[in-house]
């Protein structure tokens, strides 16, 4: 986790892309990430936060097909790069060793 | 809504399209690389909303997103590969000690802006307002001065207009139509001389499937070595040299014949003129008042349109037939109108006419700034408008001034400290401006930005086609430099030389008193300058929205409403008379007229009359309305004495109005009926006499008129329909008139329509006051706001004094108000009369106006009032408000 860090936003974004493998362009993660959230989410907040992403170098992007309903304009698809794919994996690292050290008695004996 | 935009989804469901404005926006000002998927995913999700939703919910959610897209994001361009830079390399290097202190004045500038957010963010806001109104009044200005200044020999290009001398002087664009041979002839003062008659509206068919309405100029070929309108196709010489040839624009050209070579190809002008083109010219550029397309010889105007010059005599004058000259060097205009064109009027025209036709050289220059002469609009009227845009750069700058020197008391410890440091007073000074140039600056990119943004709106406002370009407009980015240079200057050395003369040990003891900032008084007086702007603006606004509501309202004397007109291309009787059946046939149809032209029009023959047995025509000159018997019924006339013309065309009747009577001197109308009049040489009877109806716009008194019938000069047909069925009885006339004449194009104006435009300029001119109106007010608002910080800082410790004395919060209040009231009373004082004597003399164009009346006044000082009150509200109230312990607490 040396380097660029990652937002919480940031890192739900990327695990979408990640999850919507070869189908994840911006309004497929937009509409995703509203219905898992369970909040309305801006195409303009996700968009900057994709373009953020690739400037870090997490994911790569390149423009898709065009269709009818998009006017005929082509989409922009992203793949989570190496880089990316290393930043998920470090914070789930971390997230799964601070889950695994809470002691039991903190949360009064239930885990 | 922009069909282009849209995609063929949304032809299926059309009120659920997308509000493509949003989009332009958009296109606006994002970065280009971003634009295709953006755009894109934009109208994916609306398209999905849309099924789930609806298209109401759908465009709420696509405005919402349209909206939290506007970030900095949005604009940024695509990162470019760096390479090693060159900036960096240098780093290694010890910098010179300059440009260490430069840097150094612009990051501790940089710094105080970022501290002052609110300061800052008011600074910005009122310069870029005013600069972006600054940046469109410039292009406007700038854009009407550059009218016909391309051609070569601009100087000494005229064109000789006619002046009639009667009981006023009447001013005509035309000449008639053998002086320009005359001049030619025998007066060798002009290089060249050539006559042009401008048509306009004239069906063009440059193949049987194609028609369309053009304005055709007849011109001789020497038109076209006084002004510059090159060719790009075509042999140079000999232009409208042969008969049956045409010049046409590339614009037409390839309107008509696409991509083909337009050369050699042949149109029909008004199905009666065929010519083959010989040239092509260059596009019309857009400051040009010479709008025809296509040129043909003038020999054929005599075939073409006899009544200009079949009457080949000096008598009658039409504004279409123009006379244009270049004299030769060394000549000057005023000797020619003094003695050639003097000699002209009394050589071809015995010594009565003489006196009556003169003729005048009108500059080049002048043709666009002459309105009296079909110009666009008068010159002072452009330099009001620059002086409006001055005035807002002053009031911003003005606000500058006010807001820094309030402060200069906060920062009265940061400079002393620096003073006993040892800083120069220069360098404090170069500081402050410093400041200012980055403050500017901002401001400029941000005006730069709304001017863009809101040209296109200034655009169909005026009709034009402005552009902003600053990359190739080398005049405009001087502008830029010279505005931003001015406002550093005009708003930054006057608080920065206070700053640097504060003495040191009065300013680290927190001794500052209101004296050694300066100027108060002087910043109270900027602020009354301010209001009075502000409420001579919005006096100006509901003078003029009260004069042109009552020209709307105000009886007319006839019937506008749900009256149609339409021009017939030719005049043949017969023809016409069937139509005119077949149209009162249509249902919904009323009354039909078939006239001249309608009560109302600013271009209406003159002529003189001679009136029973006197024995020399009358003194005043008469309007002729041509028109058939049901004219006055159509429009909806009142005959107030005797009876309306019968429909015979054999024998002459005449109707005079109330006016014309009067003017022949008689006191009752009864005394005209049976008597004989002849009017334009044709002798008849007085049979009746109309009620006087406004047969101009209200800029001018009712004439005296003549209503006869003529039918040769009938060229319009006045209907008179049933609103209720308006949109099946206009297919119905236009599928008579395709019937009739299948060559011709069926075009239809709303007499109301036609009349509001006589007042088109009077609604652009309330208009833009309005939006000067606005903008000054809120650039008032922000200098007000400066000074009301700048007053609570002053009276912290006497409010906190009052309060432990015992005052209550309206007192603390009042001590603000009363401050306020005083001032803008006195803003009132100066700006009503102001306000009283210009908009008198904006009435006084008008013959028919409203009187001034106080509620305009009393309207405008409750306005700025409320608005005084509601910025001063905020400061005031913080103030007020303030626990009085930490404002004395210092002590």
């Amino acid at each position: 986790m040396k380097g660029e860090q990652l937002g919480e936003f940031e890192e739900l974004v990327l695990l979408t892309i990640a999850y919507l493998y070869e189908r994840a362009y911006s309004v497929a993660v937009v509409e995703e990430l509203s219905q898992r959230l369970e909040r309305p989410l801006s195409l303009g907040a996700v968009h900057r936060t994709m373009q953020r992403l690739e400037e870090k170098g997490m994911v790569s992007s390149h423009l898709g097909e065009a269709t009818a309903e998009r006017g005929g304009r082509r989409k922009r698809l992203f793949t989570v790069t190496a880089a990316g794919e290393q930043a998920l994996r470090d914070l789930r690292r971390i997230r799964h060793e601070l889950w695994t050290g809470i002691p039991t008695a903190a949360w009064g004996g239930r885990l | 809504m922009n069909r282009k935009d849209s995609s063929p989804l949304d032809s299926q469901d059309k009120p659920g399209a997308l509000p493509s404005w949003a989009e332009r926006l958009l296109k606006r000002i994002m970065a280009p690389h971003l634009r295709e998927e953006l755009l894109g995913d934009l109208q994916e999700m609306f398209y999905q909303r849309r099924q789930q939703h609806g298209s109401f919910k759908a465009r709420l959610f696509y405005l919402w997103e349209v909206l939290l897209l506007l970030h900095p994001r949005l604009w940024r361009r695509e990162a470019a590969v760096t390479s090693p830079s060159y900036l960096s390399h240098l780093n290694h290097y010890p910098k010179p000690a300059l440009t260490t202190m430069f840097q150094n004045t612009f990051l501790v500038a940089w710094r105080k802006l970022r501290r002052h957010k609110s300061y800052t963010l008011i600074n910005v806001l009122s310069l870029s307002l005013g600069m972006a109104s600054v940046i469109l009044i410039f292009t406007l200005v700038k854009y009407h001065l550059s009218f016909d200044n391309f051609h070569a020999n601009k100087d000494r290009i005229y064109r000789i207009t006619t002046e009639f001398h009667e009981d006023k002087i009447r001013l005509n664009t035309g000449v008639p139509s053998p002086l320009g041979e005359a001049f030619r002839q025998d007066y060798p003062v002009a290089e060249k001389v050539a006559r042009v008659a401008f048509l306009t509206k004239r069906v063009v068919t440059p193949s049987p499937q194609k028609r369309f309405e053009e304005d055709v100029a007849f011109a001789e070929p020497a038109f076209f070595d006084i002004v510059h309108l090159p060719l790009v196709l075509g042999s140079p010489m000999g232009r409208l040299q042969e008969p049956h040839t045409a010049l046409i624009t590339e614009r037409l050209a390839k309107k008509y014949f696409g991509e083909q070579n337009a050369v050699g190809q042949t149109i029909r002008i008004d199905d009666s003129l065929v010519v083959a083109v010989a040239g092509v010219l260059q596009d019309l550029p857009r400051n040009t008042d010479f709008r025809s397309e296509i040129y043909v010889p003038f020999s054929h105007l005599k075939e073409h349109s006899p009544g200009l010059v079949e009457k080949d005599w000096w008598f009658s004058v039409n504004k279409q037939m123009q006379c244009f000259i270049r004299l030769k060097p060394g000549v000057s205009a005023a000797a020619v109108n003094d003695q050639v064109l003097a000699a002209i009027s009394s050589s071809y025209y015995d010594e009565k006419m003489a006196k009556f036709f003169r003729f005048k050289l009108q500059p080049l220059a002048d043709l666009h700034f002459n309105p009296k002469l079909g110009g666009y609009t008068e010159k002072k009227n452009l330099w009001a408008f620059a002086f409006i845009g001055f005035i807002l750069i002053v009031t911003t700058c003005v606000n500058f001034v006010n807001l820094a020197t309030a402060q200069a008391l906060g920062r009265a410890k940061e400079i002393g400290i620096r003073k006993v440091l040892g800083s120069q007073p220069r360098t404090l000074f170069w500081q402050f401006i410093a400041e200012t140039t980055l403050l500017t600056g901002f401001a400029l990119l941000l005006a730069g930005t709304v001017a863009y943004l809101t040209l296109p709106l200034v655009n169909r406002l005026f009709e034009l086609e402005l552009a902003l370009n600053p990359g190739q407009d080398v005049s405009l980015l001087v502008f830029l430099a010279v505005l931003m240079l001015v406002v550093i200057f005009l708003a930054g050395s006057y608080p920065g030389l206070i700053l640097a003369r504060f003495q040191p040990i009065a300013a680290l003891k927190g001794k500052l008193s209101q004296k050694q900032i300066g100027g108060f008084s002087l910043r109270k007086g900027l602020v009354i300058t301010q209001f009075a702007i502000s409420q001579l603006l919005i006096m100006g606004t509901l003078t003029i929205a009260h004069q042109m509501r009552y020209a709307r309202r105000a009886d007319l004397g006839f019937d506008k409403e749900a009256i149609v007109l339409l021009p017939v291309p030719d005049v043949n009787k017969a023809k016409s008379n069937a139509l005119g059946v077949q149209f009162s046939r249509v249902a919904g149809v009323e009354k039909v007229t078939f006239c001249y032209e309608a009560p109302t029009s600013e271009y209406s023959p003159t002529t003189s009359i001679q009136f029973d047995a006197r024995p020399e025509a009358e003194k005043f000159s008469i309007i002729l309305k041509h028109g058939d018997h049901q004219y006055v019924p159509t429009f909806g006339l009142k005959i107030v004495a005797g009876r309306n013309l019968y429909p015979a065309d054999t024998t002459r009747e005449y109707l005079l109005n109330e006016t014309a009577v009067k003017a022949l001197g008689l006191t009752s109308n009864q005394q005209v009926l049976g008597k004989q009049a002849s009017i334009n040489g044709r002798s008849g009877t007085v049979v009746g006499v109309v009620k006087d109806f406004h047969n101009k716009s209200f800029h001018a008194a009712i004439d005296p008129l003549c209503i006869t019938t003529l039918s040769e000069n009938y060229a319009m047909y006045g209907i008179k329909v049933n609103l209720s069925s308006l949109a099946t009885s206009l297919p119905q006339l236009q599928k008579a008139w395709d019937l009739t004449f299948p060559s011709a194009i069926f075009t239809y104006r709303f007499l109301d329509e036609d009349i509001a435009r006589a007042y088109q300029l009077d609604t652009m001119i309330q208009w833009l006051i309005q939006a000067f109106a606005g903008i000054a007010i809120f650039i008032g608002c922000l200098g007000l706001y400066g000074l009301v910080s700048f007053m609570a800082v002053q009276k912290t410790k006497e409010i906190g004094v009052r309060k432990v004395l015992g005052a209550s919060l309206g007192n603390i209040l009042w001590l603000f108000y009363r401050e306020f009231f005083r001032l803008l009373l006195l803003a009132f004082i100066v700006a009503a009369p102001l306000a009283w004597w210009l908009m008198n003399d904006w009435l006084n164009n008008f013959v028919y106006r409203i009187e001034l009346g106080s509620s305009i006044f009393i309207l405008a000082i409750v306005l700025t009032g409320g608005i005084a009150l509601l910025t001063v509200g905020y400061q005031s109230l913080k103030a007020a408000l303030t626990n009085p312990v930490q404002s004395l607490r210092s002590e």
